[in-house]
């Protein structure tokens, strides 16, 4: 593996990094971002964050219109060739022009030809990431065809010759400072710039001018309807609106997965749009429209008014080729509100320079750089940790992870094999179509087999792998970074305690057998925390619950993760065999680490056959503490008289950090609902993800981001303490506990122990 | 009902919102109110309201209901009617592609709509749907406003970019 010479972050723009299919260049991108973006990526993307979660819980149907946005996309895209002909009716009846580009040079010459013919000199360009996409103001440009951007995002863009950073707010990279710097230089005036009002004043100014001039008008659509020709266009700086009613003439520019049946259909998007984007209910300014207007245009003074002449000029570039994919086709049907970019912990910390190709970003981007490009342009996609927060946050439910999954594979697929390789995949028992992988890739993806052998000789295995040789090795072999402290593997493991106390003929039974569950012995919690796994057994016994433990078996994550998809499979075929029985008699499945968790709920549904899955969905998977408030409450049981805070030697006051997936799930209320019916005053994290995302943190290329984005954390954690004094870390994730053991340097415990130290 | 959330909502969109008589006298006072000083005001007639309704107001030798293309950029308010309005997101939503009403609606710093009160649909969906206000809403070209234009590419939340920088609204009362 090449390791990244350092770079001066100031000496490179953000394009020479934009194409990521070397590693280099996304080594880089993350250390200029880090270096320069990061504070306002994170500011600008959090607030979109908070603003989307208020404002889609004043949505009384939130749920059900996700359901029906997703219903229309589906449909949408598999009747797409039925829908583009009817479309073409539609807009020549209108009495608009349409044309359906092949490829970005069809589309771009098409406009140019349109443009020429007109005589158009002067553009006015309102937002439209597709444009990017196909590179259209080169193209223009080299006609001789001034392009004005109008947004005042791409209008930034536009002066520092920089790719977008985020699907609706572009330069949301750049501080109010960073902007004024630029401005100050390119425009070498003395003009203040140092508000906001004054950049938006001056940027407004120059612009008015070239609308009331420009000979033309393109944008985009955010939505096209087939029956009636309609665009919707979302908007709120009100340049959408001059680019189309001002010019004569009007170019609409979209690629053809925009299209939807009807324009009853945008009653549906018009209420998950702006608040799933920028998280107003709506934001200043949506357009419907069926080109062209019937209203004047604006003649400038001086000049006569002309005819409306309007464009549709729908591109496909490579999406009828994703249309066809069995994994890709789903990015088809992106509304493009940018949720999974917020709600994304790296994103939040290094947006879209770094966690984005040339055109696209974010946890969708790597599929939509793979289908209008190369696979390779979607490298960047690795920075996709699988934490799912988005799943539950695109309005159109899109399993943006597993579509990024999906990708890393066929990406490992392009890796030259070599017999190194594969004779570390057979040993550690990688499927042979995973063996081309990366060597770090099939280290961690099979860490049950490594955590395995440590565990029959824990002793040793710790005092070797604290050696710097070995780490030195570990590093340069597997890319392990150095830095991160490993947890030591315990004398036992899970099933060995277990195994332990049916020796020591302790009660097995629990006081009252009302409930039987039974415990996964997860492989993270079996070799590195099995006390832990104890005492989530402890906890459910304490409210009568009888438990037993499983045996301990890989289910796929970590493979999953690295993208080695086949491997996971054959895992998760493994343990479904062992936990089918179980789930046939109805049993709980209680399951400590959340990432696991999400497995049996959700991403099973790719790995197991159809049979087999249909079982799992039923089943009731559950996370320790929502299976004992459960019953608790079923029993009417007071959980304060069994657990009660004021025993705890921890104190009362904690800190508590949910795992990602365990919210995704829906399944971290609870434990905040438990520990405080238990008596403990409780200060919970707000960030998606502590950013160490099972193996991510570990991997050298990736340590600095992932301390990074736990500085979120840790601040929260601080911020905390900053009133009454320390409070006890709980965490509920294996690699939650490892980032805030780094980041804080003191113990981190999880709920059930905190539980179990109430009682003495 | 309607009312009361409509207003509640077109203020936190920062808008400014007036419920006045269905009189012409009203009206007048209302938007003149509204438009203060501004030395001219440019006027697009109304598709659905009767004009009549807005004779006193378009008396006003300030106003101009032709107003050449120099003065389109360069006046203070533009009043025109919004044929429908939304509770939910306090939105009114203008028709641009009746004769003036779309430019008259965006090019001046001050924008003025005159809505019926009962134009004020629940839901943005609403303007989507066959059975209300005639269906509309499915013919139409037409944008929803809701507050003042407004950016946030500058850094900090500016109002008042390529659009208007305030938005006032008068509803008719039943």
């Amino acid at each position: 593996m090449s390791v990244a010479t350092p770079v001066n972050p100031a000496d490179i723009n953000p394009r020479q990094v934009a194409n990521k299919s070397d590693k280099k260049a996304l080594l880089d991108a993350i250390r200029m971002t880090l270096s320069v973006q990061s504070p306002a990526v994170r500011r600008n993307t959090q607030t979109f964050n908070r603003n989307r979660y208020a404002a889609t819980a004043l949505l009384p149907d939130y749920n059900e219109l996700k359901d029906r946005a997703r219903q229309i996309k589906e449909d949408a895209i598999a009747n797409l060739p039925r829908l583009l002909e009817q479309l073409e009716a539609s807009v020549r009846a209108n009495g608009g022009h349409f044309y359906l580009a092949k490829t970005a040079a069809d589309a771009d010459q098409y406009i140019r030809d349109v443009l020429l013919r007109h005589e158009a000199k002067l553009v006015v360009k309102g937002k439209s990431i597709t444009s990017e996409e196909i590179k259209l103001n080169h193209a223009l440009e080299a006609a001789g065809i001034t392009v004005a951007e109008t947004d005042l995002a791409e209008f930034i863009l536009q002066v520092a010759d920089e790719q977008p950073s985020h699907i609706i707010a572009p330069a949301l990279h750049y501080s109010r400072e960073r902007i004024t710097a630029l401005f100050k230089r390119k425009f070498n005036t003395d003009l203040p710039l140092d508000t906001g009002e004054e950049l938006t004043v001056f940027a407004r100014e120059k612009l008015r001018q070239q609308f009331i001039a420009a000979d033309a008008g393109i944008s985009g659509a955010n939505l096209i309807a087939a029956d009636s020709g309609s665009l919707m266009l979302v908007e709120s700086e009100g340049n959408i609106r001059m680019t189309m009613t001002l010019p004569p003439l009007h170019i609409a520019l979209a690629g053809i997965e925009k299209v939807v049946p009807s324009r009853t259909d945008f009653g549906t998007f018009i209420e998950l749009l702006p608040r799933s984007g920028t998280g107003q209910p709506l934001t200043s300014y949506v357009s419907i429209l069926h080109p062209p207007l019937k209203a004047p245009s604006f003649a400038a003074p001086g000049k006569a008014a002309k005819p409306r002449e309007f464009h549709l000029v729908l591109i496909d570039n490579g999406r009828s080729r994703m249309r066809e994919d069995p994994i890709l086709h789903e990015a088809l049907y992106c509304i493009r509100c940018s949720a999974c970019m917020n709600c994304c912990a790296n994103f939040e910390t290094v947006g879209g320079h770094a966690f984005g190709g040339e055109t696209y970003s974010g946890g969708i981007g790597g599929s939509w750089e793979a289908g209008t490009g190369t696979l390779m342009n979607a490298r960047f996609s690795e920075l996709c940790t699988g934490c799912s927060r988005c799943v539950t946050q695109c309005p159109v439910r899109i399993d943006i992870p597993w579509l990024n999954e999906n990708l890393r594979q066929r990406m490992n697929v392009e890796q030259p094999s070599s017999a190194a390789k594969s004779a570390f995949g057979a040993m550690t028992g990688s499927a042979s179509e995973d063996r081309v992988a990366p060597l770090q890739k099939q280290f961690f993806a099979n860490y049950h087999v490594m955590a395995g052998e440590a565990a029959r000789f824990p002793a040793m295995a710790n005092a070797v792998t604290r050696l710097p040789l070995v780490r030195g090795l570990m590093e340069s072999v597997v890319g392990l970074d150095r830095r991160r402290k490993l947890p030591p593997f315990p004398p036992k493991t899970w099933e060995q305690l277990y195994r332990d106390e049916h020796a020591d003929n302790r009660p097995r039974a629990a006081k009252s057998a009302s409930a039987d569950v039974l415990m996964f012995a997860d492989v993270f919690t079996n070799y590195g925390s099995p006390e832990r796994g104890m005492a989530a057994m402890r906890v459910l016994r304490e409210v009568g619950i009888n438990v037993e433990l499983s045996p301990s078996s890989p289910d796929g994550r970590a493979a999953i993760s690295q993208g080695m998809i086949a491997t996971a499979r054959r895992q998760a075929s493994a343990l479904a065999q062992l936990l089918l029985p179980h789930l046939e008699k109805g049993r709980v499945i209680c399951v400590l680490e959340p990432s696991v968790l999400a497995m049996f709920r959700s991403d099973y549904e790719h790995l197991l056959d159809a049979g087999t899955w249909e079982k799992f969905a039923r089943a009731s998977f559950m996370e320790p503490l929502q299976a004992l408030l459960s019953i608790a409450k079923e029993h009417g049981t007071d959980l304060s008289q069994i657990f009660r805070a004021s025993k705890s030697p921890h104190g009362t006051r904690v800190f508590y950090h949910s795992h990602c997936q365990q919210r995704s799930c829906d399944a971290a209320w609870q434990t905040i609902e438990v520990l405080r019916s238990c008596g403990f005053d409780v200060v919970t994290s707000s960030v998606e993800c502590c950013g160490m995302a099972g193996s991510f943190g570990y991997k050298r290329e990736y340590y600095e981001l992932s301390m990074a984005v736990g500085e979120d954390l840790f601040a929260q954690v601080r911020v905390a303490e900053q009133e009454g004094g320390p409070r006890t870390l709980v965490a509920s994730g294996t690699s939650c506990h490892e980032q805030l053991w780094a980041g804080m340097g003191r113990e981190v415990i999880h709920p059930v122990e905190l539980l179990v130290s109430t009682l003495g | 009902m309607l009312i009361a959330e409509f207003t509640v909502a077109a203020i936190q969109a920062v808008a400014t919102v007036q419920v006045v008589d269905r009189s012409p006298a009203a009206l007048c006072a209302a938007i003149l109110q509204a438009v203060g000083a501004a030395s001219r005001i440019l006027y697009a007639p109304p598709q659905e309201l009767p004009a009549s309704l807005f004779s006193e107001f378009a008396a006003d030798p300030r106003v101009r209901a032709n107003a050449t293309p120099d003065e389109m950029v360069n006046s203070a308010a533009g009043v025109t009617e919004a044929f429908a309005a939304v509770a939910s997101t306090g939105s009114v939503c203008i028709d641009v592609s009746f004769e003036r009403t779309g430019i008259v609606s965006l090019m001046a710093p001050l924008q003025v709509a005159v809505v019926a009160a009962e134009t004020i649909v629940p839901q943005p969906r609403d303007l989507f749907r066959a059975d209300v206000l005639d269906g509309r809403g499915l013919k139409r070209d037409f944008v929803f406003v809701t507050g003042p234009s407004a950016t946030a590419d500058m850094g900090p939340l500016v109002r008042g970019v390529h659009g208007p920088h305030k938005l006032h609204i008068i509803v008719l009362r039943y």
